[in-house]
């Protein structure tokens, strides 16, 4: 955008001018890169179909991060009775946004449960998010600590469930209270935050005009 | 050291080249029918995907029942899932003692299943010697049939596991009994941790009775209680 024509009024030359003005030569050379990686793989792809095997992208492994364990329920039902627009179209094979299951790292739509989570253990997949498909081996001393956050999330789950099953009455009385005093608080602080936010400083202003209230025709 | 995620190097059958147990892939240990539901399951794809020793006790303790399958459809259940995951990890042995102790005092579910995972990869004397301490647990299990839960206990189980030789939809491979390892002196005598409060019944007996007996019991069986209904 360096070269745009100035005119003495420093403004531009023509109304077209807010246009990007492209690079010819990088852009070239881009392309030809671009022609050049796929040229190279269809040449391996043809390669490896007559050695009779299948070509796959090479995959860095090096930069790959160990896969874990899944920390929760895959959610497969967070989308049941909601509507979607999808392109139109989009309904042959499993390429793209389409209805069902869909995985943002692959692009592709799977139309069951079973069928997604066989796709999120794939290999496809998990090369697309960075996973090697390889669990680091739990040595003794993982297992033990393991075991002692199960245990202190275990206790932790104990107390709050005996806090909420309080069968002593005015613990209970007590508790609620506490409870019901803090969500004044909130209430006021929130109020009073709105009022100061609401008026000019600080102040809140009347409105002084009479007429276009209710009931008064001047 | 790292393992994959999925069981695909155990199952491979064109050459697997992980740990064995007694000269054998370990998952071989559980049947093949068996083994092919479970791959198949729901819960082995999306639970058991990428877990390795440490990670499956989340699952473990999250465990409500034992069994084998259940249903019309002969479903696994999770307990199945877990101890065939772990036939694919071939945990060392002190991890699986530290499931059975330490993890097991806490929570019942995850000592049956390292009970069941000690009887079908320990070495007969191991399986005696680590699983006979359990027979004082008397928690209750739930265990699921093919319809329906049952009630049983942690003494049971390891009973079974002892004794039987088919547990939770798995044949469990022929262990040698109590008595011939115990002629070979590779085990001492087994005694029962109620033998004394035996003995004190049949001096009661006896008192009463007038006559002596034999207060011999087979010491390996935690079913006492027969014994004193017998008198």
């Amino acid at each position: 955008m360096s070269h745009l024509k100035k005119t003495a009024y420093e403004a531009a030359a023509s109304d077209t001018d807010f246009r990007k003005t492209w690079d010819r030569s990088e852009y070239e050379a881009k392309a030809k890169k671009e022609q050049d990686e796929r040229r190279e793989e269809g040449r391996a792809r043809y390669e490896a179909k007559l050695e009779g095997k299948k070509w796959h992208k090479p995959v860095d492994f090096s930069t790959l991060d160990a896969t874990s364990s899944r920390a929760g329920r895959v959610d497969v039902a967070s989308m049941v009775g909601k509507s979607t627009l999808i392109p139109a179209g989009s309904a042959i094979g499993k390429r793209g946004r389409g209805a069902g299951f869909y995985c943002e790292a692959c692009d592709l739509t799977y139309k069951d449960n079973v069928q997604y989570i066989e796709h999120l253990n794939s290999k496809q997949h998990l090369f697309n998010t960075g996973q090697s498909g390889e669990v680091a081996r739990a040595t003794l001393q993982d297992v033990r600590n393991r075991l002692e956050m199960l245990k202190q999330r275990k206790r932790e789950r104990e107390e709050e469930d005996k806090r909420m099953g309080e069968i002593d009455l005015d613990a209970r009385l007590k508790k609620t209270e506490d409870i019901e005093e803090r969500e004044r608080e909130e209430r006021r602080r929130k109020r009073n935050e709105k009022r100061r936010k609401g008026g000019q400083n600080g102040i809140k202003t009347e409105d002084s005009g009479w007429e276009g209230r209710l009931g008064i025709i001047s | 050291m790292t393992h994959r995620a999925d069981a695909s190097s155990a199952l491979d059958n064109r050459g697997y080249a992980g740990p064995l147990i007694r000269g054998a892939n370990p998952i071989t240990l559980i049947e093949t029918a068996v083994r092919d539901r479970i791959t198949e399951s729901l819960y082995w794809k999306e639970q058991c995907f990428g877990l390795n020793a440490a990670t499956l006790l989340d699952r473990a303790v999250d465990l409500s029942y034992i069994g084998g399958t259940y249903g019309v459809g002969m479903r696994p259940t999770p307990f199945l899932c877990l101890a065939f995951k772990l036939l694919t990890l071939t945990p060392e042995k002190e991890i699986v003692l530290e499931y059975l102790n330490m993890g097991g005092e806490e929570w019942k579910y995850l000592r049956a299943l390292a009970a069941f995972y000690v009887r079908l990869t320990f070495e007969p004397v191991d399986i005696y010697t680590t699983l006979e301490p359990f027979l004082t647990d008397a928690r209750k299990l739930r265990r699921r049939r093919k319809e329906g839960y049952v009630l049983m206990h942690m003494d049971e189980f390891i009973d079974e596991l002892l004794t039987k030789d088919r547990s939770c939809a798995t044949s469990l491979w022929k262990l040698p009994g109590r008595q011939q390892l115990e002629d070979l002196d590779m085990l001492e005598e087994r005694v029962s941790p109620l033998q004394a409060e035996l003995d004190e019944l049949d001096e009661m007996e006896q008192d009463q009775d007038g006559d002596p007996r034999n207060g011999s019991e087979s010491g390996a069986s935690p079913l006492v209680r027969s014994s004193s209904s017998e008198g």
